[in-house]
C-alpha cells in the first residue's frame, strides 16, 4: 500500500543522530558539531524528562544530560520549551517514518494496517523515554506542544481511512465521518495508558487486539480477528 | 455553609483553569471570583494542586451521576448505553468549564491529576464492560474492547473541547453510539437501537 500521507522525502533520522560524539577533540567539521549538539540537546530533554516529568525538568537537567554548556543550549533553543517542541517534532517525524514504511510494505490493506501498527507500537518500546514524552508529556507541556499532539494524532487518520476504498455499500454505510478518529483516539488511550502507567515492555502484545479493533468496522469481526491473530 | 463554600471554590477553580490553563491558575484569582476568603480557601484545600485535582474529581462524578440517573433504571443494555452516553454529552454541553478541566486541564496537569483522570476512565470502562452479556459474540471479544471504545469516545469529545466546538458535541451522539454499540452487536443493531431511541425521545 503506498503511504497515504507521503513523508519519506523529508524523514528525519532521529536516533542514529543521538549518538553522542566522544568527548575531546574530535576535528569534525564545525556545522556537524552544531547539529550534533542540537541532537545531544534534544535526547537530553528526553532523559531529563523521563527522569523529572516535564514540569520539573530544568535547562540545567538538559544540559547535564546533554553534556553540554548552557550557553550552548541557548544557541540552539530559546526556552525549554522551544527545546521541548524540537523533541517532540522530531520523534513525531521518525515515527511517522516507521509507520509510512511499514505500511508501505504490504500490498493488501489490513496487512499494511497491521504492519504500521505494529511498527508504531515496536518504536515505542525500543524507545521508552521518546514514548514517554510524545504521548504523556506532550499533554504537560502546553498549548503549542498540545496542538501539535492533536494535529500529529489526527496524522494516522489516512491510514486508517485508505481501508474504506473498495469496501461494500453496506459496510461503508455502516462507517460515520468520525469512526477513524474514534479508532485512532482509543487506539492511542490504550497504548498512551500503558505507558503512563509505565508498562511499555507490554505495547507489543496489544498488536491482535489493537488489529482487530481498528480492522473490524471495515473487515467485520471474523476476518479482522483472523488477520489480528495471523502470524507476523 | 462550608460545602457550599467549597462548592463555590471549586466552581471558580473550574472557570479559572477553563479560561486560562491549569498552569496560569493562580489562588488569589480563585478566591476573588469565589468571593471567599483566602483562608477560607486553605480551610477547603491544602493548596492550587488539591483544588484542582478536588474539581476533577467532582466533574467527572456529576456526569457519572448523570449518566447512572439517566440510564441506570433502563433494562436494554443498548438502550442504557445511548441514554448514557446522551446524558454524558448534555453534561459537558451544560457546564463547558468543568467539562474542560477534568477532560483538557486534567491531562496537562501532571502525573497526579492524569491519575485521577486515568482513574475515571476506568470507571466508564467498568461500566460498559456490562455489554459482554448480551453480545452473541462476547467470548471472541478482545479483551482490551471496552478500553479502546472509551478511549476512542473521549479522544472525539478532547479534541471538541480543545478547539472549543462546544456546540458540535450532543450531535455527535449517533456517530459516537454506533462506533460503542457495533463490535458488540453489529452495524445493523447498532443503528436500530438509535432508531429506537430517537423515537422514544420524540
Amino acid at each position: 500500500m503506498s503511504d497515504p500521507i507521503n513523508t519519506s522525502a523529508d524523514a528525519t533520522e532521529f536516533p542514529p543522530e543521538l549518538a553522542r560524539l566522544p568527548p575531546g577533540r574530535h576535528g569534525l567539521p564545525r556545522e556537524f558539531v552544531a547539529h550534533n549538539q542540537r541532537e545531544r540537546l534534544i535526547a537530553g530533554l528526553a532523559e531529563a524528562v523521563a527522569e523529572n516529568g516535564y514540569a520539573g525538568t530544568t535547562i540545567a537537567h538538559i544540559t547535564r544530560h546533554a553534556a553540554v554548556s548552557r550557553r550552548t543550549f541557548y544557541e540552539h533553543f530559546n526556552s525549554k520549551d522551544d527545546c521541548f517542541v524540537a523533541a517532540y517534532d522530531a520523534v513525531m517525524a521518525e515515527l511517522r517514518s516507521r509507520v509510512g514504511e511499514a505500511f508501505d510494505q504490504e500490498d493488501e490493506w489490513p496487512q499494511a494496517a497491521r504492519a504500521g501498527i505494529a511498527a508504531m507500537l515496536e518504536f515505542l518500546r525500543a524507545e521508552p523515554h521518546l514514548a514517554r514524552l510524545s504521548m504523556v508529556e506532550a499533554l504537560v507541556a502546553g498549548p503549542v506542544v498540545v496542538e501539535r499532539y492533536d494535529a500529529a494524532i489526527q496524522n494516522l487518520v489516512p491510514y486508517f481511512q485508505a481501508g474504506r476504498e473498495g469496501r461494500p455499500a453496506e459496510v461503508l454505510a455502516g462507517l460515520s465521518p468520525t469512526t477513524e478518529e474514534a479508532l485512532v483516539g482509543g487506539m492511542v488511550s490504550l497504548i498512551s495508558r500503558r505507558i503512563f502507567a509505565g508498562r511499555i515492555e507490554e505495547l507489543p502484545a496489544l498488536l491482535p487486539d489493537l488489529v482487530e479493533f481498528t480492522l473490524t468496522p471495515y473487515l467485520g469481526s471474523a476476518e479482522a480477528a483472523k488477520v489480528a491473530r495471523q502470524d507476523a | 455553609m462550608t460545602l457550599h463554600q467549597r462548592a463555590r471554590i471549586i466552581a471558580a477553580f473550574a472557570e479559572e483553569a477553563s479560561r486560562k490553563g491549569y498552569k496560569a491558575v493562580t489562588v488569589a484569582a480563585v478566591v476573588k471570583r469565589a468571593r471567599v476568603a483566602r483562608g477560607t480557601f486553605y480551610d477547603n484545600f491544602s493548596s492550587k494542586e488539591d483544588c484542582f485535582l478536588a474539581a476533577q474529581d467532582f466533574a467527572m462524578s456529576s456526569a457519572l451521576e448523570r449518566v447512572v440517573a439517566a440510564a441506570g433504571e433502563i433494562e436494554d443494555w443498548p438502550q442504557r448505553v445511548v441514554a448514557g452516553l446522551a446524558a454524558f454529552l448534555r453534561y459537558l454541553v451544560e457546564e463547558p468549564a468543568l467539562a474542560r478541566t477534568c477532560m483538557i486541564e486534567a491531562l496537562a496537569g501532571g502525573p497526579a491529576s492524569v491519575e485521577h483522570y486515568e482513574k475515571s476512565l476506568q470507571a466508564f470502562v467498568s461500566l460498559f464492560q456490562l455489554g459482554r452479556d448480551v453480545s452473541p459474540h462476547a467470548g471472541e471479544l478482545p479483551e482490551t474492547l471496552e478500553e479502546a471504545i472509551i478511549g476512542g469516545i473521549f479522544w472525539i469529545l478532547w479534541q471538541r473541547l480543545l478547539l472549543a466546538e462546544t456546540e458540535q458535541i450532543e450531535g455527535l451522539l449517533p456517530e459516537l453510539t454506533e462506533f460503542a454499540l457495533t463490535p458488540y452487536l453489529g452495524a445493523e443493531a447498532a443503528r436500530g437501537t438509535l432508531d429506537h431511541f430517537n423515537k422514544l425521545a420524540s
